[in-house]
């Protein structure tokens, strides 16, 4: 699973060049997530290409959240898709992580 | 209006560019498939005006939830209603092939059982003609409700892979396909606030294509549609899976998903406690509501005004899962307050009961809900809580009052109970006759009246006349027509206007001649299927609907076994030759059921073959009855019998059908018999047995005692030849058992009420021999069968429990 980092300011933004992240991907998600949260406190992952996370994938990501959280650092999310954003508001994930709509929002949510 | 020359150039370019035929020689199918996909372009023109005409009106729509829609078949149905069958008929002359097998070449579309899926039906086809925007949500069941053979007189089920070919009127979707969580757990977690967040995780994911069959109204001014939805595995689901390597296991799973629509629950009335089907009940409500609010979004930025847009109407308590899914909705995904999202559920949610029979209530374990639905769970023992909480404050102390309400049955498994979720979640309740919805709110709901005095109501089922009359019997609709004009096909009240012509010695002549001529199309099905000759002349009985013991085919039964023992023990001669005609499908599963079909046919052979009785009395058990056979046997019948035992039929609709085709009613004060009665007069129905009333204080003293009744020489050598083997010769033992439940703790009450139902059957037969009065009876019934139409029960709902409009041109 290819993914491309660009620091921001304090903030790191994580493209996900993938266009699903679900239970054939999430174990290789989490992997290659594992070395950004280390090096990286603040991270927007930015989900717009993707088209489908399932249950597997929204656990990876809970995953990561709790990791950077572990190490005060903050994991949040923009450019979600309606149906990716569904899967999220089915989980209630959204009352636990800062789910943005754009790049722009993200960042602007790290300074706050 | 399209011309002849017009429709046949679209059926000849479908012949060719569809079906890649020349057209030289035609097979019904081709023309059947052919004139289907030519009026199917107008259809979806029709739909998607319609569609506009509701969007510019920002109508409140209505959305029928049920898992069964019984259609049977549709293009003569779209054909009348369309006002082109004459039109269509000069068209597919050159053809070669008849249009009348053209359309016998159409399988019934049977995605449910009986009288609920019937219903659901008859609704849609109201709902389009009264102009309403109204729409029909279910599951598009890859196999429909089992095609019934006979083989050795037992009931042997055969799949029914209805569309195994295709059908013309279906058009997908699948750039609306909606996905739906399953299985799953519940993390227990805080949200940012610090307030418990359950988190539904690890759920696996079906996807619902959807599928639009179009429903018109008569006239072809409005074109709803029912939405079908098929179950699939998600697209990147298969690659991925497939993609990790396990083929095998990848197939298993992709055919593991697709089973949720593979094929409807067979049981009519009595529950079915499969995992499968808890599955396709939230499939179906799951896939309903992200539809009905993409709908919703369309027009509306936030849910503050949903109920004033959307009705959403429970058949049965099958969708009831809709009310836990809206109140997930709301507030797990759109973040809204308990109490908000509970006052928009109730004003959205209508109930509709269609029995008190405890083995017809569902309630799943709560064991089971855990496993499937976790989330949906949690949702419904808060609104249980919640609920408690006020029935408490309504009757402090009253344990026994609470743990009736409660939506949880304890016990050594504890389940849940879906007419209870569904009564609490709805703003309206609503039984189907009056009767039946004064014994919902006596007995079934009675401590649900003292919390909700307002929220019980009645709406009487009703049929749709243009399938059940007009398309049906073409013969005595022309007459009706050609007497009193068309305004009944749209406002069946208007065949009042026949009552002028009851004495009309014209008009009585030409009604005889139509049911006459409809007697004859019904021998020549029973000849052809049964190989048995029947009399158009004699009294054609008839009884036709599901198999079970409640609906006493059984007593039908041992009537036909009394006449038959007065022809050849007592060398009496029938005053009126007689034809009784059986049809029904018993629940697979339905050992008792299945049994009577096997005594019907057996009674029947040895009838038949007994050169005794000659033509006084024959007996027909017609397999695999559906939507298109009832077309040919309902106009058919003299005698309409409807003898459930009193209490038990919730309405019948059955009843309705052979009434507005002119049979008159032989039946117990059950279900809209009462209301049949009412309209049509005590002197124009044979009404019979015990009253509900009684039936109820038999069963609260236990005072049946069906030995009693074998004092009446008539009743007790009935059971003996039934118990000894006179219909099993080579096996005489065979319907013992069907003897003994009836001699003991018979829940049905035959033998009671069989002794009057002799009686008037005998008195029914006397009358038949009256022609003239016959005849007057049978217009009467037909004139005074306006408030059967669905059209009629549909604009009753409408009016107090959707308050959703007509929209029309």
């Amino acid at each position: 699973m290819e993914m491309t980092v660009e620091q921001k300011g304090d903030v790191s933004v994580v493209n996900v060049h993938a266009d699903h992240l679900d239970a054939s991907v999430s174990e290789e998600f989490k992997r290659e997530m594992a070395p950004l949260l280390e090096e990286h406190r603040y991270i927007l992952l930015d989900m717009g290409q993707l088209r489908f996370v399932d249950s597997a994938g929204l656990g990876a990501i809970l995953s990561c959240l709790r990791k950077s959280g572990s190490t005060g650092g903050d994991l949040k999310l923009c450019n979600l898709a309606k149906p990716v954003r569904a899967s999220f508001e089915i989980a209630r994930m959204h009352r636990i992580m800062d789910i943005l709509s754009t790049e722009e929002d993200g960042l602007q949510a790290f300074s706050r | 209006m399209i011309e002849p020359q017009e429709l046949r150039d679209l059926i000849r370019q479908k012949v060719r560019y569809m079906l890649g035929e020349s057209g030289d020689s035609l097979t019904p199918d081709h023309l059947f498939q052919a004139i289907a996909l030519a009026i199917r372009d107008r259809l979806v023109d029709g739909m998607l005006g319609t569609q506009e005409r509701y969007a510019q009106q920002n109508a409140k729509r209505l959305y029928y939830l049920s898992l069964e829609f019984l259609i049977g078949r549709s293009l003569g149905n779209s054909l009348n209603n369309l006002d082109i069958m004459e039109i269509c008929r000069e068209a597919v002359e050159p053809f070669g092939v008849d249009l009348e097998d053209a359309l016998e070449a159409e399988s019934d579309a049977a995605l449910g059982n009986g009288g609920l899926g019937r219903l659901a039906a008859c609704f849609l086809d109201s709902l389009a003609t009264l102009g309403m925007p109204g729409f029909g949500y279910g599951i598009n069941y890859e196999y429909g409700l089992f095609r019934q053979e006979i083989d050795n007189g037992y009931q042997v089920e055969k799949p029914d892979n209805w569309r195994a070919y295709g059908t013309p009127w279906q058009i997908e979707h699948p750039s609306e396909a909606v996905f739906v969580p399953l299985y799953g757990r519940i993390e227990h977690s805080l949200d940012r606030h610090g307030h418990y967040n359950p988190m539904w995780m690890d759920w696996k994911v079906l996807i619902g294509v959807p599928a639009d069959m179009p429903v018109v109204g008569y006239g072809g001014k409005t074109i709803n549609y029912l939405r079908l939805y098929s179950a699939r595995s998600s697209q990147d689901f298969d690659m991925n899976i497939f993609n990790m390597g396990d083929y095998i296991k990848a197939v298993e799973m992709k055919i593991s998903s697709e089973t949720i629509s593979k094929v409807l629950y067979p049981s009519d009335a009595v529950v079915q406690g499969r995992e499968l089907r808890l599955i396709q009940e939230y499939f179906l409500v799951a896939c309903a509501l992200r539809d009905i609010i993409r709908v919703y979004q369309t027009d509306h930025e936030d849910f503050s005004e949903f109920a004033d847009y959307v009705a959403m109407q429970m058949n049965d308590t099958h969708p009831a899962l809709m009310v836990a899914e809206l109140m997930r909705f709301f507030i797990d995904e759109e973040e809204m307050y308990w109490d908000d999202a509970w006052k928009i559920t109730q004003a959205v949610l209508g109930y509709t009961n269609h029995t008190l029979m405890p083995e017809a209530l569902e309630k799943w374990p709560m064991s089971l809900f855990e496993h499937v639905l976790p989330r949906h769970l949690q949702i419904i023992l808060e609104i249980n809580s919640r609920f408690m909480e006020s029935a408490e404050a309504t009757r402090p102390g009253d344990n026994e009052f609470l743990s009736r309400l409660s939506l949880i049955e304890e016990g050594p498994e504890k389940k849940v109970r879906m007419a209870n979720l569904a009564i609490v979640g709805s703003h309206s309740v609503n039984g189907v006759s009056a009767l039946h919805s004064n014994l919902l709110k006596t007995t079934l709901a009675a401590d649900f009246v003292t919390m909700f005095p307002d929220r019980f109501n009645n709406k009487t089922n009703g049929v749709t006349q243009r399938r059940w009359l007009l398309s049906a019997n073409p013969r005595l609709s022309r007459l009706i027509t050609d007497t009193i004009g068309p305004e009944w096909i749209t406002n069946l009240a208007a065949l009042r206007g026949l009552e002028t012509f009851i004495s009309d010695a014209a008009f009585q002549e030409a009604f005889r001649d139509a049911k006459y001529a409809n007697k004859q199309r019904l021998a020549k099905r029973i000849k052809e299927l049964l190989r048995v000759n029947v009399s158009p002349d004699a009294l054609f009985d008839i009884q036709v609907k599901r198999m079970h013991e409640y609906k006493r085919q059984l007593l039908n039964l041992i009537h036909i076994v009394h006449l038959y023992l007065t022809i050849v023990e007592d060398g009496q001669t029938l005053e009126t030759p007689r034809v009784v005609v059986f049809a029904g499908k018993a629940a697979p599963g339905y050992w008792a059921a299945k049994h009577i079909i096997k005594l019907i046919n057996s009674v029947a052979s040895t009838i038949n073959a007994d050169k005794r009785v000659g033509d006084q009395l024959k007996v027909c058990f017609i397999p695999d009855y559906r939507v298109s056979l009832a077309e040919i046997i309902i106009p058919a019948a003299n005698l309409s019998e409807q003898i459930s035992t009193a209490g038990t039929e919730a309405s019948g609709t059955g009843n309705m059908k052979f009434q507005l085709n002119g049979a008159l009613t032989i039946g117990t004060l059950d279900g809209a018999n009462v209301e049949i009665k009412e309209e049509v007069g005590d002197e124009n129905i044979f009404i019979f047995g015990l009253q509900t009333p009684e039936v109820q204080r038999m069963q609260m003293e236990r005072s049946y005692q069906p030995w009693q009744y074998l004092e009446d020489p008539r009743i007790s050598r009935i059971m003996a030849v039934i118990a000894g083997g006179r219909f099993s010769p080579k096996e005489p033992s065979l319907f013992r058992g069907i003897h003994d439940s009836i001699m003991g703790g018979d829940p049905y009450f035959l033998l009671a009420d069989l002794g009057s139902y002799i009686e008037t059957q005998a008195d029914a037969a006397r009358q038949y021999n009256d022609s003239d009065l016959w005849t007057r009876k049978s217009i009467i019934n037909v004139a005074r069968s306006g408030k059967f139409s669905s059209d009629r029960t549909i604009s009753d709902y409408a009016a107090d429990i959707w308050h959703i409009e007509p929209f029309i041109d």
